[in-house]
């Protein structure tokens, strides 16, 4: 077939504007930005690598990556847990199955904004769901936790909300599990495999692609959190919850200093990479591919 | 036997699970058609109530006002003695249910919701519009155009995928601002128009499995490009369109980070920084807070159910084939 260089550069015309004017320009002037001093309304001055150097000494950029660290560690693998196990649930021959995934399914289509707003709530120490449902448990009043107004409880109360979103990765690891042909299972347990080993050497295998791929995605999107602190916290009390992006957020469009957020950027990019290449090499013994 | 019983603990699971996960919005629904006062009290109640006492042979809603020591001053709220006070023991008060439709009209009132919506709806109409427009033509030129280097652009496509969004986004808010870009909606709504790298990919993987011999004949027939991608391509892409639109559409309701950056004044406001500024600004009543959120929430709810399936396909699209 001949080539049509012209026609196929007309269809992906707006494509490659948008590539251009949208991603390759500004990561270019990105990346001179972050070797700037540039307070918004001056233009940017070069200053090498200072930006960089006063992010190393900035004690509040420490704070926000281990801030960040801890929800991604905490979040990402427990949202897998629970979204496996609500998957194996599902993966029962009962009657409405449709009607319980459906049911999982929902808190992930609510709105980021509207599930702040709802969860500022569901926290709330006195009054929330959350501490009612302690309460009805009998934990004792000094045991209850302040959520989002203390400082050692606000973190896991947004890694807890996290989970109520468990239901999306539910959906593809049942997906998963629906494509493993049955005769596996059979084959295994006529070998005298237990529940157990069953789950540990057929149904993880066999779902290990879909499971790696959520891990990924779960960890690109927790290092970018943002606007769940934003609306919730502001990063508060005591920047107990000061997402990377949110300070990032508050050096651009409240301290203006496009420089230092500039490199902070780049800093992400540099650890979301080396974090996802980090995950991909310690799971290519366990991940198994169809052949 | 065994497995009977297996079976028996697994739908139990299976249910307390569920009702768990639907807790939260029973509870939304709940507190947002709540009165104030029981907002405020902590015992787990999922009924809304309200408080009455027994008047001249009947119990009337009342609103409690203050404590005078150990009784109650309370307002009549219905019936032949309406708006007056009473003090009265606390214990002659009794509950009963009640939806206090007020935190609806009341919310309504304080947040310009519609004129809100209508922001939210023009921006979301644009973006899908223009990301299902860019995104199924250039789509077509890097599946079924056949020319040199459309490789290349495909790979610097998939590489700009990795690209955190905060990176390009100090340098966009400057270029919009010399624009003069800042308080319209231009640049929640142009870059739509210019493609979408995950939308691009997906549609080009499904316009690959449309058979050429298809697109021949229509090229025989005197077909141009433009002609194929609207007569062939398209009518058998509906359901992939459908993934597009669906989640597109998503993505510029729930936009926060966007609006929050380019819209500066109160009345081009979407729903979503809308409602995070009345968050802020009427943080204590909750009532209504909530009754603001099942507003917004709603809309989303319906999609889901009348795009069920596109909603199914396209979450194995993004999950197992991206």
């Amino acid at each position: 077939m001949k080539s049509r260089f012209w026609t196929g550069i007309a269809f992906c015309s707006p494509l490659i504007f948008g590539l251009l004017a949208f991603t390759v320009l500004p990561v270019i002037a990105s990346f001179w930005f972050s070797l700037c001093n540039y307070p918004i309304l001056e233009p940017p001055h070069y200053v090498g690598v200072a930006n960089y150097r006063d992010l190393a000494r900035d004690d509040q950029f420490w704070h926000s990556i281990r801030n960040t660290f801890v929800y991604v560690l905490g979040s990402v693998p427990l949202g897998m847990a629970v979204g496996l196990g609500l998957a194996l649930l599902l993966n029962q021959k009962v009657p409405g199955i449709k009607v319980f995934r459906t049911l999982f399914f929902l808190p992930t289509v609510v709105p980021l904004v509207a599930n702040s707003v709802l969860w500022i709530r569901l926290l709330n120490p006195q009054q929330g769901l959350v501490n009612s449902f302690l309460r009805l448990l009998h934990v004792p009043e000094s045991w209850m936790p302040g959520w989002l107004a203390d400082e050692r409880w606000a973190m896991p109360g947004l890694i807890l909300m996290s989970l109520w979103g468990a239901g999306g990765g539910a959906v593809l690891y049942l997906a998963a599990l629906q494509d493993v042909p049955s005769e596996l299972f059979e084959a295994a347990e006529l070998d005298g495999a237990g529940p157990t080993q069953r789950f540990r050497h057929v149904t993880i295998p066999l779902i290990s692609p879909v499971l790696l791929f959520t891990g990924i995605m779960g960890l690109i999107g927790g290092f970018q959190e943002f606007a769940r602190a934003f609306v919730m916290t502001q990063g508060g009390p005591w920047d107990s919850t000061l997402f990377y992006c949110l300070h990032l957020f508050n050096s651009a469009f409240t301290e203006f200093r496009l420089g230092y957020a500039s490199a902070m950027a780049w800093v992400l990019f540099a650890i979301i990479l080396v974090a996802t290449v980090a995950v991909m090499r310690a799971s290519t013994k366990h991940v198994q591919y169809e052949q | 036997m065994k497995n009977r019983s297996n079976r028996i603990v697994g739908f139990v699971a299976l249910v307390l699970f569920a009702a768990l996960f639907t807790l939260p919005f029973l509870w939304q629904v709940s507190t947002s058609l709540k009165t104030e006062d029981q907002v405020g009290k902590s015992e787990f109640d999922l009924i809304p109530r309200a408080q009455t006492y027994r008047l001249d042979g009947s119990d009337v809603e009342i609103k409690p006002v203050e404590r005078k020591g150990a009784d109650q001053v309370i307002e009549v709220l219905e019936g032949p003695k309406k708006g007056t006070r009473l003090t009265v023991a606390p214990d002659s008060l009794k509950l009963r249910p009640h939806l206090e439709w007020s935190n609806y009209s009341g919310g309504f009132q304080a947040f310009p919701f519609f004129r809100m919506l209508r922001n939210t709806l023009v921006i979301c109409v644009l973006v899908v519009l223009g990301t299902s427009l860019s995104c199924s033509l250039a789509a077509y030129g890097l599946a079924c155009v056949p020319w040199k280097g459309r490789e290349t652009l495909f790979w610097i496509m998939l590489a700009t995928m990795m690209l955190p969004g905060q990176v390009t986004m100090i340098p966009l808010f400057q270029t919009f601002k010399g624009l003069g870009w800042i308080n319209t909606i231009l640049p929640l709504v142009v870059p739509a128009f210019c493609g979408n790298a995950f939308f691009v990919f997906m549609l080009r993987q499904f316009y690959r499995t449309i058979p050429a011999s298809l697109m021949e004949a229509a090229r025989i027939d005197g077909a141009t490009d433009l002609r194929i991608w609207a007569t062939v391509v398209l009518p058998l892409s509906k359901a992939a369109l459908a993934v597009v639109a669906v989640f597109s559409f998503i993505g510029a309701w729930n936009d926060f980070l966007g609006p929050l950056l380019y819209l500066m004044d109160d009345d081009k406001y979407t729903l979503a920084i809308g409602l995070a500024r009345l968050q802020g600004q009427y943080s204590s009543d909750w009532g209504r807070m909530m009754a603001m959120s099942v507003v917004m929430t709603l809309p989303l709810i319906t999609l889901f159910f009348l795009a069920q399936r596109t909603f199914v396909e396209g979450i194995k699209l993004g999950g197992v084939k991206g």
